[in-house]
């Protein structure tokens, strides 16, 4: 369905530099600054799969979007979507995407939602009974009546939102691509809008690709995710294969009476000297915090185990009290983030 | 045909209902407009009160009677300011919302500019082009407009829409490197003023500049129609100006699609 290969964006732009004297001499200089926005990413995306597109701020991913959607062109590399160049064939891609820029809004501001609705109608060119069907479909997973007539400009974040994915959706694209479609969303509102996405995707085999910061996007819809830091692709995998590389480690905290008396604890040696296993010091991790009287060990679970833990710690003091933790997406994805690739 | 006629009609419907929605700074506008047209109306009548030979670059003073109020209805159906809404969507980062969607930027922005027209013809054109006849007819005493040189006149203001507009969507178009046109638009707004004819009639020039101005599309937005209501222009003359004003028609849509094909490969959308 889309087919990104060894894609690049550059943006050109004139040097600025700082200061009232900086601001002067830009006015003289023609110095140009550089920068790779996107550099040399490829993937393929299927029909139907709902694709999760991760990254810090400013790593690339609106760029991306853009590109696939015909809004910015590709320095360098092609870019196919349904077999069509955005780049070359804006329009005729265009009737096949559906959009939403989480910040922004494609409907009239001054006008009443219903016109936005007649007007895209007329756009792509909906059929009376396309219309009626979608709408009907619409108005049950988004619940857009409550504000049909209401002029955009009152309606709360929340409702247009609903609306502009409604918009996305009027003429039943093959693509849609959300750009962090929850951005400022409660709990409620983001919830029913994850809802309908999946229904969607699930009813008209959609493809979904998604720019989030939210988590709970991504473990709630996405199959499949792409991660990309300062315009690399560093990451392309299903949600599993992630969670199993990065998910190995758990962390334990436990509650001890007499903290003074852990100092000395070499943990790893004492647990293969009774259990006969390799351990080395990447294994695990451990903190001491003496005032608080608890100790930290963060560790892979496929070398260690708690009882272990417990047992090693239980010889020297008194413990009075554990919490287990696994490790979050959040964690993962923060990690990976900071380490810069995978 | 029928394609584009329902793809974009809908721009031109709801223009005229947002130029609804903001009515009062409308009728603001257009009585402070008139206001200026009343100021040009008494400058002129005391030019004349002082002038000797009562006609003053080729024009009666009733014809510049004619002309001052011509000029005002002309220019709020013609000078439709696409610029600011280019202007606004580039600072906003509302182009990127145009271009994902399978419509022609610049065809869109002409419908939404007809709009305009259209809601600028009934309010408050055509009460004050009543208003010109009658005034015209029974206290200037001169004749009433007749019928071919209205139709001419029509013909000749929808070309000077598209002229103007074309032209305004090139200048909109440097929006896209210097971000902010607010201040350019003010200089373009106070150059047009003269180069129109807006001002003061083009005939009261010296010959030389009548002749730049002849090269240039300004004279055509403006001043041409209101000549051709004025019947200044017969036979060849007429077939000139109107000939004029559709090569320029025909110049600046062709310049549009060369800036616009620039101005998409370069587009740096602001706002992430």
């Amino acid at each position: 369905m889309i087919e990104l290969k060894n894609v690049s964006k550059e943006f050109v732009s004139p040097k600025k530099y700082p200061g009232f004297k900086g601001a002067i001499k830009g006015l003289f200089s023609n110095e140009k600054v550089r920068k790779v926005a996107v550099d040399d990413i490829s993937f393929t995306i299927e029909k139907g799969e709902i694709v999760g597109y991760i990254g810090s701020n400013g790593a690339g991913k609106s760029t991306t979007i853009k590109m696939m959607t015909g809004i910015l062109n590709p320095t360098e590399g092609t870019c196919l979507v349904d077999g069509i160049d955005p780049s070359k064939n804006r329009k005729e891609n265009a009737q096949n995407i559906g959009v939403v820029f989480g910040q922004r809004t494609q409907l009239w501001w001054d006008l009443p939602l219903s016109e936005s609705f007649t007007i895209l109608k007329e756009i792509y060119d909906v059929s009376d009974e396309d219309y009626a069907n979608q709408m009907e479909f619409l108005n049950r997973v988004l619940e857009l009546d409550e504000f049909f007539d209401r002029p955009v400009r009152t309606l709360s974040l929340g409702q247009r939102m609903r609306a502009d994915l409604g918009a996305a959706l009027l003429h039943n694209p093959k693509v849609l691509y959300l750009d962090e479609p929850t951005i400022g969303l409660d709990l409620v509102v983001k919830d029913n809008i994850r809802h309908a996405i999946k229904e969607i995707n699930e009813k008209y085999q959609t493809t979904v690709i998604l720019t989030t910061h939210d988590i709970g996007d991504i473990e709630e819809l996405c199959s499949r995710i792409i991660i990309i830091d300062e315009g690399k692709k560093i990451y392309d995998g299903t949600l599993e294969d992630l969670k199993d590389t990065y998910g190995k480690r758990r962390k334990v905290t436990m509650e001890v009476r007499k903290p003074d008396l852990l100092k000395e604890l070499q943990l790893f040696q004492k647990i293969e000297s009774v259990n006969d296993v390799q351990i080395t010091e990447n294994d695990y991790d451990s903190v001491l915090d003496v005032e608080g009287k608890t100790y930290t060990v963060s560790f892979d679970k496929h070398k260690m185990q708690v009882p272990q833990i417990l047992s090693a710690v239980m010889e020297l003091t008194e413990v009075t009290d554990i919490k287990l933790q696994e490790t979050e997406l959040a964690e993962i994805v923060k990690e990976i983030y900071n380490h810069g690739g995978v | 045909m029928k394609k584009l006629l329902r793809t974009y009609l809908p721009f031109v419907a709801n223009e005229v209902k947002t130029q609804l929605a903001y009515r009062g700074a409308f009728y603001l506008w257009a009585f402070i407009s008139l206001f200026s047209s009343f100021i040009s109306y008494f400058l002129w009548m005391a030019i004349y009160g002082s002038s000797e030979s009562g006609v003053i670059g080729n024009l009666t003073q009733n014809e510049m009677v004619v002309y001052i109020f011509m000029v005002y209805i002309t220019s709020s159906l013609v000078s439709i300011s696409v610029s600011t809404w280019v202007g606004y969507d580039v600072v906003e980062g509302r182009v990127a919302m145009n271009l994902i969607k399978p419509i022609d930027y610049r065809a869109s922005l002409i419908a939404q500019a007809m709009g305009d027209m259209l809601y600028h013809l009934v309010v408050p054109s055509v009460f004050i082009w009543i208003g010109i006849e009658i005034y015209k007819v029974f206290v200037l005493g001169m004749p009433v407009i007749s019928l071919p040189t209205l139709l001419l006149y029509i013909c000749s203001v929808l070309m000077s829409f598209l002229l103007y507009v074309l032209f305004d969507f090139c200048f909109g178009m440097l929006a896209f490197f210097t971000t902010y046109i607010f201040g350019l638009r003010m200089a373009k707004s106070a150059l047009l003023s003269f180069l129109t004819g807006q001002l003061i009639p083009i005939s009261l020039f010296p010959e030389a500049a009548q002749r730049i101005f002849d090269c240039l599309p300004f004279s055509s937005m403006i001043y041409t129609p209101v000549m051709i209501y004025l019947g200044k222009y017969t036979g060849e003359e007429l077939v000139w100006a109107m000939g004029r004003q559709f090569i320029w028609v025909i110049l600046l849509y062709w310049l549009g699609s060369l800036i616009w094909k620039q101005v998409t490969k370069r587009l740096v959308v602001l706002g992430g």
